[in-house]
């Protein structure tokens, strides 16, 4: 599975993760979990964009 | 020029972890480049000569990874007053990252790069002779040790100086002992001070002892040799004393280890016991190690780490420490951490790391240290010449004048007035369970003119209850309840204890959590966690808690959580000091709002920690000195960022917890604005003294109201003794 903002491949013993629309969405780190909980759909929409303020 | 320089990174699993890194160590200026390795967790970095290595941790720090350093703790033989100078060629020696000396103990701790240096080279680079303390003990022993020298060389002193005074005829031999045995080591301290071109205590001491007694030997009709050896027996009566206090005190924060009984009997030191052994303690007795119950209860006093009196009823599975005393009831404990990581090692280490704070002013006192020696020798000299050619003395009182100045000069006196105070009071908090990690706190808290305070379990009891629900689903609230088992966070306690089957659970800290119970996919949440999981289908959606069962609106909670008592009276106590006080909490609820309304003071609400961290840097930035109180686990990050973080002591997980200062209740906080008070007045104080027995002695040894007051060298050299022995006992003085 891939970290839905920078595109990084996570697993789900990853501790960034939160729960939108019913589903389970994991990431790398706390930066790009902050990014998505901010704008969920720009992301789900968009895809990945790298790694915020990278 | 550029240097490289090789740091080790802890805590990077990914790709975008070197690239935060690498950024991390970039924006230091001064970095030309930085190429971090993922695979053996280093980063090289190549940077000109400006830059200090410590900023560069700083800065990984600050990117949320840690630099792996070591440090080690060496007592040296040198006065306070040198160990500024000394601090500075360490600092100046590569590899090294920080040095914190500590002058009451005469020791200095340096965190070092071990990448890039040895314990070894550091000492030979930097030229520091010293004993590198291995453990709290040796520094003990050394302490003691150096008492038990100086002590032996005072009653060596007395006996001979009374002989000399008795039978004046013998004053040549019978003073040799005093001056050139008991006085050996302000001599070799002098030798190895000139030696490295500084001055130093030692120096005005050997020079007035040496010119006196070697004079003599010219001066048949007026042999001072007695007055050479009183003169070095008065100052070791002085030096002995402050020893003492120095050993007493550093004896005080030195824990030895305990006896420990293992299962089958057998009695071991507990610094011998590993993770996993079993140990039993029997009522009365100290408990000798961290673990956990494995067996039986009773009652524990942690006064020793917590100051609180109040014994604790502790049961099968919960936690114990080192250093509390086992009240009554037997126990079986099953130990989780060794002696050296055990947290009253850690608390100790911690408040020595405390005592070496530099308080702003010192950086004056290190500049008139250094100018000190120097100038107290050109006066001795002004003084003879005037004497002699100008009042057309003898040379005899000419020379009784410029002695008198050397040995009446104090300069150490100057070197511990900062430190004995700091120590003192770090000492006294600990002692009522305050804990001060970074002595500089206690300056620091005069500028705070803004406390940030979490809300839940600081301000709050943290004991929610719920006041009201709505079901819209029947049985919604049960499975709520039954996947809030799973969950520790404060408001999962409201809910009633119902078992049953969790399948999953997952928690999202501050938003809530998702279980699937019995079946049913259940979430539990503040309104926007679950608004934004769940098609829900009433009007109604509001209240401080959601309940969603398969997808569908579940039901609406209330809760409640109590003021604290205290915590009215903090606060009317820091809005009369005429500081700003502001609540942050990740709540949502309207009761945030209540509460700040109750207490009259502004409120942020429904903030996540990183949040939190982005409200205390704006503060900061607004030019604030900020305070953020706390319960030092969920708000480790905001308490780092905040210039005075402070740490609600609540449980066992005090060694994890960030703040620069950790408390046991809110009534602390009065507390520690009262120690900073006394601690900077107890330093200026210390201070004038030092500074003011300097300006007023020198001219009265130099003969300014001579024939009225008239100041023999030997007499001079017990007031200088003196002058730094009430340093130590002021400081000790409750105000």
């Amino acid at each position: 599975m891939i970290d839905p903002v920078c595109g990084m491949e996570v697993d789900e013993k990853s501790k960034y993760k939160t729960m939108y629309k019913g589903k389970m969405y994991y990431f790398c780190s706390a930066g790009c979990l902050r990014e998505f909980q901010k704008n969920p759909e720009e992301y789900l929409r968009g895809g990945p964009k790298g790694m915020p303020n990278g | 020029m550029d240097k490289e320089e090789e740091l080790k990174i802890i805590g990077m699993h990914c790709a975008t972890c070197v690239l935060t890194v690498s950024k991390s160590l970039k924006s230091v200026r001064g970095v030309r480049d930085a190429e971090v390795n993922l695979a053996t967790g280093t980063a090289k970095v190549i940077l000109s000569d400006s830059v200090r290595v410590k900023d560069l941790i700083r800065a990984v720090r600050k990117a949320g990874y840690d630099v792996a350093t070591d440090r080690f703790t060496i007592r040296v033989e040198v006065n306070p007053e040198e160990l500024p100078k000394i601090e500075k060629k360490l600092i100046e020696t590569k590899g090294v990252i920080d040095v914190n000396s500590n002058a009451s103990l005469g020791t200095i701790t340096i965190e070092y790069n071990p990448l890039v240096i040895t314990k070894e080279d550091i000492l030979r680079e930097a030229k520091i002779k010293g004993e590198i303390l291995s453990s709290e003990k040796s520094e003990k022993d050394i302490t003691y040790r150096e008492f038990k020298d100086l002590s032996r060389r005072l009653i060596v002193g007395i006996i001979f100086s009374i002989l000399s005074l008795v039978f004046t005829h013998y004053s040549l031999f019978l003073s040799i002992p005093v001056v050139y045995y008991s006085g050996l080591r302000f001599h070799r301290g002098a030798y190895r001070a000139l030696k490295n071109k500084s001055t130093n205590m030692d120096v005005l001491v050997s020079l007035s002892s040496n010119v006196m007694w070697i004079s003599s030997i010219f001066l048949p009709n007026h042999p001072f040799f007695m007055d050479s050896a009183l003169l070095i027996t008065f100052v070791l009566i002085g030096k002995t004393l402050e020893a003492y206090i120095k050993a007493r005190m550093s004896s005080d924060i030195i824990v030895e280890p305990y006896k420990a009984r293992l299962k089958d009997g057998r009695l071991v030191d507990s610094s011998k016991l590993n993770v996993g052994d079993v140990i039993i303690v029997k009522s009365g007795e100290r408990i000798p190690a961290d673990g956990i119950i494995d067996n039986g209860e009773g009652e524990v006093d942690e006064s020793i780490l917590t100051g609180e009196q109040k014994p604790v009823l502790k049961k099968k599975g919960d936690s114990v420490l080192a250093g509390s005393v086992l009240a009554n009831g037997y126990l079986e404990i099953y130990v989780t951490r060794n002696w050296d990581r055990s947290y009253i090692m850690q608390l100790t280490q911690t408040v020595r790391e405390a005592y070496n704070a530099r308080v702003s002013i010192q950086g004056l006192v290190d500049k008139v240290s250094e100018v000190f020696v120097p100038t107290i020798i050109t006066i001795s000299i002004i003084t003879f010449l005037t004497w002699r050619f100008l009042l057309h003395s003898t040379i005899i009182s000419s020379l009784l004048f410029s002695v008198a100045v050397l040995a009446v000069a104090c300069p150490c006196a100057l070197g511990l007035a900062t430190p004995m105070a700091i120590l003192v009071r770090v000492h006294r908090s600990l002692k009522r369970g305050i804990v001060f990690r970074d002595g500089n706190v206690l300056e620091e808290l005069k500028n705070v003119n803004l406390v940030i305070f979490d809300k839940t379990g600081t301000i709050t009891e943290g004991k929610y209850s719920i006041v009201s629900k709505k079901e819209f689903i029947e049985g919604a609230f049960e499975l709520a309840s039954i996947a809030e088992s799973k969950s520790n966070h404060p408001i999962a306690r409201a809910f009633p204890t119902i078992n049953g089957i969790v399948e999953t659970f997952e928690e999202f800290p501050g938003r809530g959590i998702y279980a699937r119970v019995n079946g049913n996919d259940v979430i539990v949440g503040n309104k926007d966690f679950v608004l934004n999981n769940c098609e829900w289908n009433v009007e109604d959606k509001e209240g401080d808690i959601l309940i969603c069962v398969n997808n569908k609106a579940g039901g609406i909670l209330s809760v409640r959580d109590k003021i604290r008592e205290e915590a009215k009276d903090v606060i009317n106590f820091l809005k009369y000091k005429k500081i700003n006080v502001v609540i942050a909490t990740g709540d949502h609820s309207e009761q945030v709002e209540e509460i700040a309304n109750e207490l009259g003071i502004k409120y942020y609400k429904g903030l996540t920690p990183e949040d939190k961290v982005d409200l205390v840097r704006k503060f900061k930035d607004e030019g604030y000195k900020v305070m953020f109180v706390g319960d030092g686990v969920n708000d480790a990050i905001a308490i780092k960022e905040a210039d005075v973080g402070v740490a609600i002591y609540s449980g066992t997980e005090l060694a994890k917890s960030a703040g620069k200062v950790i408390i046991r209740s809110l009534k602390d906080i009065e507390e520690l604005f009262r120690e900073s008070n006394l601690a900077i007045r107890k330093v200026k104080e210390n201070l004038a003294w030092a500074f003011g027995y300097n300006i007023i002695m020198v001219p009265l040894a130099s003969g300014l109201l001579y024939p009225y007051i008239f100041l023999p060298p030997e007499y001079a050299a017990l007031a200088m003794s003196f002058s730094s022995v009430i340093v130590s006992l002021w400081s000790l003085v409750p105000i």
